[in-house]
């Protein structure tokens, strides 16, 4: 038995357009981990939506296989549909019915009581106000209730698809507090976004797609590879250099610093360079982002752009 | 499934628009049934003291007594013989009568079955047609479909609960309402101490049950269609072309027999058990008389209708099934 959440071999879709084929995911393995937040990161028309409606069941793969929990979708998905929470792409409900009355025929056509509704809306906090026709809600309130409908089922695993999108600031704010709250509770969410840094600052893990394809996936860390670049200041660079190339290091001279490539903790420059007698005057660790690292891998990529053929 | 048949109940007594159109289908048979008895109602004291005072003013006027003058003085000019006694003769054809002011049709059973229980019985199916469509165009529209198959991924079987609660909010709709029409027709001319004729109460609620059946069916079709196309503007498009341009069409390139696909005569053929029509399209049915055809006159019964509008059903229950099982959903 796997203990991956999501996994998808050679996924592949393809949409017949006007056009003639247009390809959105071609042969995209996506492995997801149980617990944490894991970030699906990839710019726009990468794929991502197309990627997550095929496993909830809403679009058909044109190949590959998914597998939620372990078992094969779309055939097994009303097995383990209850495990899973949605929000795709926008917040799709009935406008001129209230919140909560959408919230309870969710509630129903799953068997959940009202009183699962009531913790739902206040675990969102839209107490008040759910009353009110979802039609009268801001975009952050109506992405509230798409994550409270989610809720309604006490999901293992939640999908949801660029969550901050039209969000002012506080609503992002809190909706990123709600998801890494999840995520610490033991619900496994799979952040489907474009915005780098919310995935940087929410997720513990990552896959990038570009054009329908994987490109990296890992923990954030990992990826964007934090702590292994040093800027060293020295009154003496060149000896500094050679010491340091001496233990190991990758050293570069950058004028009069120096750039130290390693995966070693910083205590080991700092240890060498004084066992030689050179003190440093600076030792900045340089951190890539996940901009970088995501500009990096898809710059083969026309962003946005879907393979078409 | 009980649980998804509750749910979809719920959801489609919430709609707002759905509780207009089941007003509509209260309050429009409620005017026909006002206007029907009110017609039909009998001639009261009170009605023949007006009559009575009409005659006498209409004859008393000065118009009336000149061309009344002039009649006796020249019979032969209006027409009448003048070996008879003129002014006898000239007050009979000239003054206004007594029944001229009370006469109203007697209220029956088997006459307004053709009249107003057909009328009934379209704007129930027509109606309900709509509830059908704006039930789940709605979904569409607003995108909730996918919300729902979030929590329900068995299509065919939110298909299915969706077309059971739209077909039997149907017959039960149209039913409540012609029993009520059918019922408060019987009432009435009960009270008023009518003679029916035989069978004439229980002709009147087998109609009314096949016109619910037509009624809940029109209201599972425009549901079918709509989930087909996933549009309500798109499905009242093939509506139209179904009872008006196709039609005239066939109607224009003289398609033979093509009074036997309109839908309003399959219609009147299930709702009165059976129809006839005369196909004056073709040249030797022009010529009314003993010596047209018999070819000319189109005969259609229940079971014709039922055949066609059965046929109708399928051609958008299974492709709409069919779809919303393997197409994407938005």
């Amino acid at each position: 038995m796997s203990d991956l959440v999501i996994e998808t071999t050679g996924l592949r879709k393809e949409f017949q357009t006007r056009r003639g084929r247009r390809l959105a995911v071609q042969g995209l393995d996506l492995a997801v981990p149980a617990g944490g937040v894991h970030g699906f990161l990839g710019p726009n028309g990468s794929g991502k939506t197309t990627t997550i409606r095929m496993l909830l069941g809403l679009a058909r793969a044109t190949a590959g296989s998914m597998r939620l929990f372990g078992q094969p979708v779309p055939a097994m998905l009303p097995s383990v549909v209850d495990r899973v929470g949605a929000v795709v792409e926008s917040p799709k409900f009935s406008p001129n019915l209230t919140g909560r009355q959408n919230l309870l025929l969710l509630a129903r056509s799953i068997g959940v009581p009202a009183t699962r509704v009531d913790a739902s809306v206040e675990t969102v906090g839209l107490t008040g106000r759910d009353g009110d026709r979802f039609k009268s809600y801001s975009l952050g309130m109506k992405q509230r209730l798409a994550i409270a409908a989610t809720l309604l089922k006490d999901p293992e695993l939640l999908i949801l698809d660029e969550p901050t999108n039209g969000l002012d600031p506080a609503g992002i704010r809190e909706i990123r507090d709600t998801i890494r709250d999840l995520g610490a509770n033991g619900v496994t969410v799979l952040l489907s976004s474009h915005i780098l840094a919310e995935v940087e600052q929410v997720c513990t893990s990552a896959t990038i797609i570009g054009n329908g394809r994987l490109l990296a996936s890992g923990r954030v860390a990992d990826l964007i590879g934090a702590g292994t670049t040093y800027r060293l200041v020295v009154p003496e660079p060149d000896a500094a250099k050679g010491v340091l190339a001496d233990a190991g290091f990758t050293v570069t001279a950058d004028g009069t610093a120096l750039t130290v490539d390693s995966k070693r903790p910083s205590t080991e420059i700092t240890r060498a360079l004084a066992g030689a007698g050179i003190w440093l005057s600076e030792l900045t660790p340089v951190r890539a982002d996940l901009e970088t690292v995501f500009l990096e891998l898809t710059a083969d990529d026309t962003l946005g752009r879907e393979g078409e053929r | 499934m009980t649980r998804l048949l509750r749910v979809e109940l719920t959801r489609l007594r919430w709609r707002r628009a759905v509780l207009l159109l089941v007003a509509l289908a209260v309050l429009i048979p409620t005017v026909i049934f006002g206007a029907t008895v009110w017609n039909t109602r009998p001639v009261s004291a009170g009605d023949l003291e007006r009559a009575q005072q009409l005659v006498e003013q209409e004859t008393q006027s000065p118009g009336l007594q000149r061309e009344l003058q002039r009649c006796v003085a020249h019979p032969r000019q209006y027409g009448l013989d003048p070996s008879q006694d003129a002014r006898t003769v000239c007050e009979d054809m000239m003054l206004p009568r007594l029944e001229w002011f009370t006469q109203r049709p007697v209220l029956d059973l088997v006459s307004e079955r053709e009249n107003t229980g057909v009328a009934v019985a379209v704007v129930l199916t027509m109606l309900l047609l709509l509830i059908g469509t704006t039930f789940v165009g709605h979904d569409w529209n607003s995108g909730s479909m996918s919300n729902q198959l979030l929590f329900e991924p068995r299509r065919a079987k939110v298909w299915a609960a969706k077309a059971v609660v739209v077909l039997l909010t149907g017959v039960l709709v149209a039913g409540l309402v012609l029993i009520a029409y059918w019922t408060g027709l019987w009432w009435v001319a009960e009270r008023r101490g009518l003679e029916l004729a035989d069978g004439a109460v229980s002709d009147a609620y087998r109609q009314a049950f096949r016109a619910a059946l037509l009624a809940g069916f029109a209201g599972l079709g425009g549901y079918a269609v709509t989930m087909l196309f996933r549009s309500t503007v798109a499905t009242l498009g093939v509506l139209f072309a179904l009872a008006i341009a196709g039609p005239l069409l066939l109607t224009i390139l003289g398609f033979p027999g093509h009074l036997r696909f309109m839908p309003q005569n399959n219609f009147a053929a299930v709702l009165l058990e059976r129809t006839s029509m005369t196909d004056y399209s073709r040249p030797e049915c022009v010529e009314i008389g003993p010596t047209m055809p018999e070819s000319c006159v189109v005969r259609l019964t229940t079971r014709d209708g039922a055949g066609y509008f059965g046929g109708l059903l399928l051609l958008a229950g299974v492709p709409s099934l069919l779809s919303f099982r393997r197409r994407d959903v938005p």
